[in-house]
């Protein structure tokens, strides 16, 4: 099997203290890093190859490096609003491990020259933030944030902000905005975050996961790091598997890892006697995939082939128990419940294909209906202020045109019913 | 009006027919000489604002204290925020109602939310609301809620009661659910995210 | 600070060679190619665009992505494509999208016809709509506010109006609740969006979701015809569009002009024109008939009036204000000083100023002009409330601080609505605004400090001192006119003490009390002021005619647009001098008790709709009034009343027309010479920038600081009084329907100590009672911002304004019972909804 880097030991009592942690060998990264020039540690990510684990996949060693240097104000954000349907990774990560994400932290910041970090972590996520409080007093305690870490000239000052709900702030900007107090709706790009971002200064942006890699990457080296993965997509990637398989649960993965590995032999695969009908290889907002699909290497670069996503990592497998505009419906509705209304396109689009999706379950639509559909995801797709109206489209998109017989079959059959009646 | 498809699932009642009441006065931000705020609120909310550079940054945490200390973010509530962070009710009143978790009107003393999202509705979690919602009626102490994905797509079908994970829940758990509530217990303990080990091979310690 | 420059670039779009301004965002360079970009929620006005609508997306080469063209800035070599395939695509996809919701009632829409919804459905939709489920329905029109209804059905949540209350006004009151598609517009828990500048909104909506309650069903566009023109009902003197049907006013719109304006409002001037169709107005002349006032031919009125003047010769005095123009200051000066023989001539409700400190003040060296308030270093707001004076002022200071970083310092004598924007705020005694100017003066040259005079410490002075000095060099100070009792010499102290004259964009801005307070004096109608600031025989102040009057030196009064009952500080010394006087001769829009029992003779003044002539703006900008409606009733223009007067007193001036009197004034003020109408149509012209400027005499002697008066102090239960006038207290408030109920009752702001060492609280009902006996009735208001030991009244009441008080400290009392039960204020606005659907 792959090696766990994240996970490993995971599960180990009392991980989640700082006695542990260190134990565990713990905070030698940041002693580390603390001896590096700044420069040093942003060359070490960027020579990890170190793609973004939040959805969008960006190499994390640019991201730092577009950061202005001088003097102003700086922020780190640590994105911890894991919303995306299907993906439950950084709450396991945070829960039992919320030190290596504090060291995380202060490495970025180091590396990037930022004085003060924020971990926007989803309201719904109480006992998490708990955990990170207490783990970030204790940390406070030895030294390892604050004022001069570790007798060092560099102070970072992290503070746990906590959301109320809403899957928007998971993006980028609409997250800056609720951080800033207001409501969380994404903001025009340009100009990015890295140059404008929280309260106007530039802001560097990261995910838990991808934050907690850079302990790892520091302590055995960028080159090292690299090695691991397939060709762009290097390392390792927690993978959150759900839905109709036998041990759901998050899987600690090399990049390349064949898919059908990662459903049926980690994850167990579906119930006995049910196959695979679909699955989303980078949570809901992922264009589909079907069984025949099960051999793509699970890397960035082969699901983009596949013209899909790898997206945050979360595998939703659904048997063919389940009619395709079920699922398409649970995805429209909780894109319309999601959109921020900021832009048009989003918020009349999402509401008009959930309108449309329950006219052909009701049996009221035509096979034209299916064509009006497929134009409206088109007219959203690309036209909106952020990512979210997308995030509706292109997965319905895609069961439109792979499933297209059955939507068909099923508005014949209720018309069938129908008349019958 | 009855015929259109209204607003149920994951969502609140909007105030879309609401006219201003022209006989009250505007809300302008609360004059701290006719606001009394309760002293423990106050500091809280003070706490908050210098946590962060800018004192806005405070709106969700201060919200929350005062949903904390009354239950729900009713407009006195509201008031007594805004006058603590020098900002106007409606500042306040817009963001709360933006996100899932501000309660705008009176909520009851438990709160359940019931994931109905894909991974949990791909397991029961519909049949699963629908049963919680039945054995909780019209108790008033008690708010039900299907909510989108509460990221614990391991344990679907699952629940967050008062801000704990529980799952995977039968449908039979339901009834217990409830009954655990009403006598004041932990609601089926053994049912706790966080007793739960991690899938992946390598996650217990050596 | 720096002002917005950029070089000139050239772009392509749909094949046309266009040049524009590098970085004007690609919406606007468009139309300098004579290419509309369609838009709904981009309005360059509100700042930063939004990108929300996403109805101006275009194709940029080079760009794999359809962009906004609201918020991309155009670079040289540009490439744009508005009419693509995929351009066109998207935009027909975004207003296929806005209308699925939209209720496409526009038959019974008060927009139609003027609604850039219809204009861009029919411009760049598709023509039809394939969403074929039911729309939604709500409850429509809602009241918003008593001035503003709203329409959710219609609304495309395009966040003007939001965003207008966030970052333009500030106020903070409407907001959008919920979230996505259920997102709507309104304000906190039913409260009614009440803002002094909530009208904008109205205007700013592009499609028929707000819409003006006076207004609406009163007018298609096609029936309407537009007039441009300027409000003078305060200071600020905005540009208008008034919207007229039949020779009435139904509506007022910006006419914006970025030098002066904006292009915004406040309430009072966007709706106060209700008053122009009242019945309560003055529309025919009115003489005294024992003992009562009744309506006589013109030719009775003028002669009545002519004889009274006649009589008192040389005892007569004027006073001009209101929105009186800069023809008629002269030709009322003219008529007393030339005609009559008396010197005795003012525009100003206080005390003396000497010739040569408004010779000093008005110096083009130290004139600041709007715009600069936004692009300052520092403003200092120096004994004024820019809200409450020159509203529309106010909404440039904070767009300096919002999108500048202007500092902002306040030295006033009570709170200030600008308080929370400011980096400095201070409150020095009331009414000691002089002898501030003087410690402040001292402490930026860095002298000794002695601030007790104005009642706040050395320290507190030093601070700001030292904020103002290290802001940098561009520093406008906004004054109000009431500081130069007694504060000239000191201001003109400070203002040298930080260079102001040496640099540009730094300055002087006076807010006068009345509105054409800056062009009736360089007319000439200021107490020891000729036309031009030039050389007269010396003649009493407004205080000094009261006192003439009470004493017999003066035994007649001419009031142009100025009520003393109303407008003037001790009410009780006017009314013994109008007591006194033989003729007291008024034009008046409206009467006020004490008018309808003193005046002899009333002339019906115009409404400014009806006017023609010239303001001039506290800036220095000559603007320039159309008549924009035949004047009702039988009213007749001011000006035309005057020269009647002076032809029926022996001396004609030879003025026949509106363009004659305005040619007389720039023939008479040498700074103003040369002008003509024309040329002051459109935007106006600011006299300081004019060659002729030189014109302006200079002082004969450097203005010398008056000594310091002792602070006010408070003493036993008594606290220090200080008043203001609301932006609502003008007549025309209390006689616009729509209005009335913004017009403030009286009522004493007192802090939350007073409140409790006084045992009175919020709404308490007192009668606030002077040291001489004298009170008002009036409610309580415990404000956190209130220091300790004052109470602060409203002037500017018809009955129990503050003028009624002359003391310097007022103690609180319990009242008397009320003589009888107040009639109940009329509901508003409702039966104009009803008698129309």
């Amino acid at each position: 099997m792959s090696p766990t880097i994240l996970l490993r030991d995971i599960d180990e009592p009392g991980l989640a203290t700082l006695d542990v942690y260190e134990r565990r060998g713990g905070y030698s990264s940041l002693r580390k890093a603390l001896a590096m020039v700044p420069d040093a540690i942003v060359a070490e990510i960027d020579a990890s190859g170190l793609r973004g684990r939040g959805g969008a996949g960006f190499p994390a060693g640019r991201k730092s490096a577009f950061l202005p240097k001088g003097d102003m104000d700086k922020y780190l954000v640590c994105n911890a609003d894991e919303s995306e349907p299907g993906t439950f990774k950084d709450r396991e990560l945070m829960q039992k491990c919320p030190h290596m994400l504090i060291e995380g932290i202060v490495i970025a910041a180091r590396g990037a020259g930022i004085s003060r970090a924020f971990i926007y972590i989803r309201g719904e996520y109480e006992a998490q933030a708990r955990i990170l409080d207490a783990a970030l007093a204790e940390a406070r305690g030895a030294g390892y944030i604050g004022e001069r870490i570790l007798g060092s000239d560099f102070s970072l000052d992290v503070v746990l902000h906590r959301g109320a709900g809403a899957y928007i702030c998971g993006e980028e900007t609409g997250l800056l905005d609720s951080l800033e107090g207001k409501r969380g709706n994404p903001r025009l790009k340009p100009p990015f975050p890295a140059l404008q971002g929280l309260y106007q200064g530039p802001t560097l942006i990261n995910n838990v996961e991808t934050l907690m890699t850079m302990p790892h990457i520091i302590e055995i080296g960028g080159a090292e790091y690299a090695k691991l993965g397939a060709p762009n997509s290097a390392g390792t990637k927690v993978v959150s598997v759900s839905g109709h398989v036998q041990r759901p649960g998050n899987y600690e993965v090399e990049l390349g890892t064949p898919s059908r590995e990662i459903i049926f032999d980690l994850a167990g695969g579906p119930p006995p006697g049910r196959r695979v009908k679909l699955w989303f290889p980078g949570g809901s907002s992922s264009p589909v995939l079907t069984e025949a699909d099960l051999d793509i290497p699970y890397d960035f670069d082969s699901l983009a082939k596949a013209g899909t996503m790898l997206g945050s990592g979360a595998i939703i497998v659904v048997d063919d128990s389940t009619p395709v505009l079920d699922v398409a419906l649970k995805v429209a509705k909780f894109y319309r419940h999601e959109s921020c209304g900021k832009c048009t396109p989003c918020r009349e689009g999402t509401n008009w294909t959930v309108r449309m999706l329950e006219r052909i379950e009701t049996g009221e639509a035509t096979p034209m209906d299916l064509d009006i559909m497929a134009s409206v995801q088109e007219r959203i797709i690309g036209n909106c202020l952020c990512v979210l109206g997308d995030a509706m489209a292109m997965p319905i998109s895609s069961m439109i045109s792979k499933f297209r017989e059955e939507l068909e079959a099923h508005m014949l059959s209720r018309q069938l019913a129908d008349v019958a009646a | 009006m009855s015929g259109v498809r209204r607003y149920k699932h994951g969502s609140r009642v909007p105030g879309w027919d609401s006219a201003a009441d022209l006989d009250k006065a505007p809300a302008t931000i609360p004059d701290p000489a006719l606001v009394e705020v309760p002293v423990e609120l106050r500091e809280q909310i003070e706490a908050a604002m210098a946590r962060y550079p800018e004192r806005h940054s405070a709106a969700l945490p201060a919200l929350r204290a005062a949903q904390d200390r009354y239950g729900w973010c009713s407009p006195e509530a509201i008031e007594q925020v805004a006058c603590v962070m020098r900002v106007t009710p409606a500042y306040l009143a817009s963001v709360a109602s933006f996100y899932d978790m501000f309660e705008l009107a009176p909520a009851g003393r438990h709160s359940v939310y019931v994931c109905t999202n894909i991974t949990c509705s791909l397991r029961g979690a519909d049949e699963l609301f629908a049963a919680i919602e039945d054995a909780v009626g019209d108790d008033p102490e008690i708010g039900v809620r299907g909510f989108e994905c509460l990221g614990a797509c391991d344990i679907a079908p699952m629940v967050s009661v008062d801000q704990v994970y529980y799952g995977p829940l039968e449908l039979a758990d339901a009834a217990r659910l409830v009954e655990d509530l009403r006598a004041g217990r932990e609601p089926i303990p053994e049912l706790a995210l966080a007793l739960r080990p991690s899938a992946d091979p390598g996650a217990a310690s050596a | 600070m720096p002002r917005p420059q950029s070089n000139t670039i050239t772009f392509s779009i749909d094949g046309r060679e266009v040049q524009a301004p590098e970085n004007m965002m690609l919406a606007d360079a468009a139309k300098l190619g004579d290419i509309e970009i369609p838009v709904f929620c981009y309005e360059p006005k509100l700042g930063q665009p939004v990108g929300a609508c996403r109805m101006c997306l275009v194709e940029i080469e080079g760009i794999p992505k359809l962009q906004t063209a609201c918020s991309t800035a155009v670079k040289d070599g540009m490439v744009v494509h508005t009419r693509s395939e995929r351009a066109v695509e998207a935009q027909r996809g975004v207003v296929e999208f806005l209308l699925i919701n939209h209720p496409l009632d526009c038959p019974v829409c008060d927009k139609g016809g003027e609604c850039p919804l219809q204009d861009i459905t029919f411009g760049w939709g598709a023509g039809r709509s394939r969403f074929i489920e039911p729309k939604r329905h709500f409850r429509k029109p809602l009241e918003l506010s008593p001035l503003i209804a709203i329409d959710r059905e219609r609304c495309i949540l395009c966040y003007r109006c939001v965003r207008f209350a966030q970052e333009i006004s500030e106020d903070y009151q409407l907001i959008l609740l919920e979230r996505g598609g259920h997102s709507f517009v309104g304000t906190f828990d039913g409260h009614p969006y009440v803002a002094p500048f909530s009208g904008n909104i109205i205007e700013l909506c592009p499609v028929g979701a707000l819409t003006s309650r006076p207004y609406r069903f009163r007018a298609r566009p096609w029936e309407i015809e537009g007039s441009g023109t300027v409000c003078t009902l305060c200071p600020a003197q905005c540009n208008v569009d008034l919207t007229v049907r039949d020779e009435r006013v139904l509506r007022v719109l910006a006419r914006q002009n970025d030098e002066v304006d904006d292009g915004w409002l406040c309430d009072k001037g966007r709706f106060a024109y209700q008053s122009v169709h009242v019945d309560e107005r003055v529309t025919a002349p009115l003489i005294r008939d024992g003992g009562e006032l009744r309506e006589v031919s013109w030719e009775r009125a003028l002669s009545e009036a002519a004889g009274g003047l006649r009589r008192a010769g040389s005892k007569v005095a004027a006073l001009a204000g209101g929105g009186a123009t800069n023809e008629e200051g002269l030709l009322l000066a003219r008529l007393v000083r030339d005609v009559l023989g008396s010197p005795d001539v003012d525009s100003r409700p206080t005390g003396a100023v000497a010739l040569d400190d408004w010779r000093a003040l008005a110096a083009p060296a130290l004139a600041a002009k709007v715009s600069d308030l936004e692009f300052a270093h520092a403003v200092l707001v120096l004994d004024c409330e820019p809200l409450d004076d020159a509203p529309i002022i106010e909404l440039r200071i904070r767009k300096g601080v919002r999108r500048q970083g202007v500092s902002l310092l306040l030295a006033t004598d009570r709170p200030s609505a600008l308080d929370p924007s400011a980096r400095a705020s201070l409150r020095f005694a009331p009414g000691r605004g002089a002898e501030f100017a003087g410690a402040l003066a001292a402490a930026v040259r860095g002298g000794d400090v002695d601030a007790a005079a104005a009642g706040v410490s050395a320290e507190e002075v030093a601070a700001l001192a030292s904020v103002l000095r290290d802001a940098g060099e561009e520093v406008v100070i906004l004054y109000g006119e009431r500081l130069l009792d007694g504060g000239a010499g000191a201001l003109l102290d400070l203002a040298d003490a930080l260079g102001l004259a040496s640099c540009a964009g730094a300055g002087l801005i006076g807010i006068p009390e009345f509105a054409n307070g800056r062009g009736l004096r360089e007319a000439g109608a200021a107490a020891g002021v000729g036309p031009g600031l030039g050389e007269v025989a010396g003649g009493r102040h407004t205080s000094g005619i009261g006192a003439g009057l009470r004493g017999g030196e003066l035994t007649a009064l001419y009031l142009l647009g100025v009520d003393p009952f109303v407008d003037l500080p001790d009410r009780a010394g006017w009314e013994a001098a109008l007591e006194h006087a033989t003729t007291v001769i008024a034009h008046a829009g409206f009467l006020s008790d004490g008018l309808r029992e003193h005046a002899t003779v009333v002339f019906p003044a115009e409404a400014y709709p009806e006017k023609e002539g010239t303001v001039t703006h506290p800036d220095g900008r000559i603007q320039r009034l159309r008549p924009a409606i035949a004047r009702q009733g039988e009213v007749r223009a001011t000006w035309s009343i005057l020269a009647d007067l002076c032809r029926a007193l022996g001396s004609d001036t030879a003025i026949a027309t509106g363009a004659a009197a305005s040619a007389a004034l720039f023939e008479a003020v040498p700074m103003y010479s040369g002008l003509t109408l024309e040329e002051l149509a459109g935007r106006g012209v600011r006299w300081v920038e004019r060659e002729q400027a030189t014109a302006l005499p200079r002082p004969t002697a450097v203005p010398a600081p008056a000594p310091p008066r002792p602070a006010p102090a408070s003493a036993g239960r008594s606290l220090v009084l200080g008043s203001y006038r609301s932006l609502w207290s003008a007549p025309e408030v209390a006689a616009s329907p729509a209005l009335a109920f913004l017009h403030p009752p009286q009522r004493v702001e007192i802090s939350p100590h007073d409140a409790r060492a006084l045992d009175r609280g919020e709404g308490e009902e007192v009668l606030a009672v002077d040291e001489s006996g004298a009170a008002v009735r009036a409610v309580v208001a415990v404000r956190d911002a209130v220091p300790a030991g004052r109470a602060i009244l409203l002037a500017g009441l018809a009955n129990d304004g503050a003028n009624v008080l002359t003391g310097g400290s007022v103690e609180l009392r319990d009242p008397p019972p009320p003589p009888e039960p107040e009639p109940a204020a009329e509901a508003v606005g409702e039966e104009i909804e009803e008698a129309l659907v």
